[in-house]
């Protein structure tokens, strides 16, 4: 029952940012009710329909855990965007030089590679490089905040940009292949590549991008469930967020706290790159990300920073990702950018909603908030 | 505080009650008759009005449907029977999904726009190899693809004699996009066809970048247009999207002489005489619209094919524009040499370098 109170309130924000956009979409000139049954029918049709929704949701359940764990310290986390830039292009570098990549260009073979590994470790590298490069690119607002006190929302929010314009030189100048005219690294070894979970479910198509990173979603829910909540780490992060100076006093190292969270935080959102470097685009492929990291936050906000709430707020928002491209070629007049509206509108209800939290006590559902 | 809450939720359920009874009658007038031809279009980022090639598009597959263009006058052919459908990605990431819409809805047409989809649009169209796809500009050897190709070369030809004749200082200049064999297809037959009239003619070449930015930076595009002039050119051609547009802005500032203009630009892709009226010379058009009508022709009639569909001056898919507004800046001995020098192309008499098949 407990569990059913907590859903209760991300539920009615959904439905009301929903009636609220139907008013959006019967202003604009189309059938709410045409509009809402292709923005999510598609989503459970299958194979296509499961298959891409879950495609789209491994993404937002890594960057809605990553904005959750560092929230849960009491920071905000702006910068997983460029933390799975960063990342992704880590794990295309390490599956490209120790891939046994080589290219044709205009006639000539050309090795990307330094040496060929096999898949037993170079997959497990190439995972271990995302996650890495994800964790260290996150460290750095945290030490900035711990050092310096300067505030991580600013230093996330400009590590954005140089991580985006990096990753664009290095690919253009470095790692793309003479003559290919779009933004894209030369291909990562084959023997990177993770298999698309149609391999494994019969009746789903193996052309359907949905891979093992998905399991890995699953499997990092559950530990960041188990971090938080069974471990010594996880507490003192917790009691950090909950009251820094509270926790300083009962013998918990604040900065080291902050910078461990961003880390874990960084790290997380650095598995979006296994999900779309290793699974899917089998390259480093510029502008990537459909807005992941920034998506996150709302995916953690509706989720109410619990792994299990992320988990489903990713999915719902993974369906309104593949419902808006249908909302865009099917309806006459509403355009795919209803999906934003929808977003805004649910994070403006959640964060509006917290002030009535206490109201709905009339219906007896809700206790009043004692922390 | 409860009860505006509550209020508020059943005003605005009512709200969307009561409007789900009342649709607009639009929402039937197009409702997809399941026996006529499906078309879908996915638009490159740029989007279907960027007034140049996606623009150009859209003209196309609103003719096939309609009959009519944009503005609402006549197109000039005949309406096909088909249920239009246009996705505009706006991000890379929504490419991919917005061709799977189409295809898992059995569309029988589904047509990408620009260069960056064709890799897209292979992976797809393997998938579904029953499906007829059409990728403008790009190139791709799937039986069920159609890869719409211009003779880019043949028109900038051209507009390159163009240029030499009317240029006064024998310096011409040539701003490309992003510098990408595509772009130096344009470059190329610029060159020749300038050199064809003035083998002493100085070009010079500028390309805006190296990135996708390189389409959509009209201030280092004035910039280029503007240190161009400065090194002694007086017609600048650009193939650079919205880039281009800079260099219309430098002619301008640099001023006309005793009522015409002492520096020209030619414009790109689109019928861009328009933009500066008086400053541009002409531009090389590339009839897209034209490719993409003939393709949905071709499937309502049932004749798809895939592979190469080459638009140059004998279909006239490539071509430079003459309208009102640069009539009074070109000779018409110019037009009379050039149009020769047209025929002989047409004839396989001038063989035009294509920079791409290199």
């Amino acid at each position: 029952m407990k569990h059913l109170r907590e859903l209760l309130f991300p539920l009615i924000a959904v439905i009301a940012a929903f009636v609220v956009g139907g008013i959006f979409v019967l202003a604009i000139g189309d059938s709410p009710i045409k509009a809402y049954s292709e923005l999510i029918g598609n989503a459970f049709a299958w194979p296509d329909g499961i298959g891409y929704t879950l495609f789209n949701a491994t993404p937002l359940i890594f960057t809605g855990l990553a904005v959750a764990v560092a929230f849960r310290c009491g920071l905000l986390n702006i910068g997983a965007e460029g933390q799975l830039y960063v990342a992704a292009f880590a794990t295309a570098w390490v599956s490209m030089k120790f891939g046994g990549v080589v290219v044709d260009v205009f006639g000539q073979k050309v090795s990307y590679s330094w040496m060929t590994l096999p898949a037993v470790i170079l997959v497990p590298l190439a995972i271990f490089a995302a996650i890495f490069a994800g964790a260290f690119w996150g460290a750095i607002p945290g030490f900035l905040k711990a050092r310096f006190g300067s505030h991580e929302v600013i230093n996330t929010i400009m590590l954005n940009f140089i991580a985006v314009a990096l990753c664009s030189y290095f690919t253009q100048y470095h790692y793309k292949v003479p003559g290919d005219p779009i933004m894209q690294s030369a291909p990562i070894g084959e023997s990177a590549h993770i298999a698309h979970l149609g391999k494994f479910i019969p009746g789903l198509p193996e052309r359907i991008p949905v891979n093992l990173a998905f399991i890995l979603a699953l499997i990092a829910c559950a530990l960041v469930y188990v971090f938080l909540w069974k471990t010594k780490w996880g507490y003192e992060i917790r009691a950090t967020g909950a009251n820094p100076s509270a926790a300083e006093y009962g013998g918990i190292s604040v900065r080291k706290q902050i910078v461990l969270a961003m880390a874990v935080s960084g790290g997380l959102a650095g598995m979006v790159g296994i999900n779309e470097v290793l699974g899917y685009h089998h390259r480093y492929y510029d502008g990537f990300s459909d807005n992941y990291g920034f998506t996150g936050i709302a995916v953690a906000l509706l989720g109410r920073n619990h792994p299990v709430g992320v988990l489903l707020a990713a999915i719902l928002f993974a369906i309104l990702l593949r419902g808006g491209i249908f909302v865009d070629a099917f309806t006459d007049h509403v355009s795919k950018d209803i999906v934003q509206i929808l977003q805004a509108l649910v994070i403006l209800f959640v964060a509006a909603g917290a002030r009535y939290r206490g109201s709905l006590n009339v219906f007896g559902l809700l206790k009043r908030s004692k922390v | 505080m409860k009860l505006s809450l509550a209020l508020l939720l059943v005003c605005a359920l009512a709200i969307a009650l009561a409007s789900t009874g009342c649709r607009t009658p639009t929402s039937y007038a197009t409702a997809d008759d399941p026996h006529k031809i499906h078309v879908g279009i996915v638009f490159d980022i740029g989007g279907k009005d960027d007034r140049s090639f996606n623009a150009a598009a859209w003209t196309g597959v609103k003719c096939a449907e309609t009959g009519l263009l944009p503005n609402g006058q006549s197109c000039g052919k005949p309406k096909l029977d088909i249920v239009l459908r246009d996705v505009e990605p706006g991000n890379p990431t929504s490419i991919e999904p917005a061709m799977r819409a189409f295809a898992e809805r059995h569309y029988d047409l589904i047509i990408g726009v620009g260069f960056a989809q064709a890799p897209i649009m292979e992976s797809v169209a393997r998938d579904y190899p029953n499906i007829n796809f059409a990728i403008v500009d790009g190139v791709s050897q799937l039986p069920n693809v159609a890869s719409l190709v211009f003779r880019e070369h043949e028109g900038s030809y051209l507009v390159g004699m163009i240029a030499a004749k009317t240029s006064k200082s024998g310096t011409i200049g040539f701003i490309g996009g992003m510098d990408i064999p595509l772009i130096h297809r344009f470059e190329k037959g610029y060159e020749e066809g300038a050199r064809a009239v003035n083998p002493n003619i100085r070009i010079i070449q500028n390309y805006v970048g190296v990135t996708d930015s390189a389409w959509n930076n009209p201030g280092k595009g004035k910039e280029l247009a503007l240190s161009q002039i400065g090194k002694g050119a007086d017609v600048i051609f650009t193939a650079a999207g919205n880039s281009g547009l800079g260099a219309f802005d430098a002619v301008e500032q640099a001023g006309t002489q005793n009522g015409r203009a002492t520096h020209f630009v030619i414009g790109v892709d689109s019928n861009q005489n328009g933009v500066k009226p008086g400053f541009v010379l002409t531009s090389m058009v590339k009839r897209v619209d034209n490719a993409v009508y003939d393709i949905v022709q071709q499937v309502v009639n049932h004749q798809f094919k895939g592979g190469f569909h080459v638009f140059g001056l004998s279909e006239e898919g490539v071509g430079y524009a003459m309208d009102d507004n640069n009539r009074s800046l070109i000779s018409p001995d110019v037009i009379l040499e050039t149009e020769a020098a047209k025929q002989k192309i047409i004839n396989g008499q001038i063989k035009v370098t294509d920079a791409m098949a290199q």
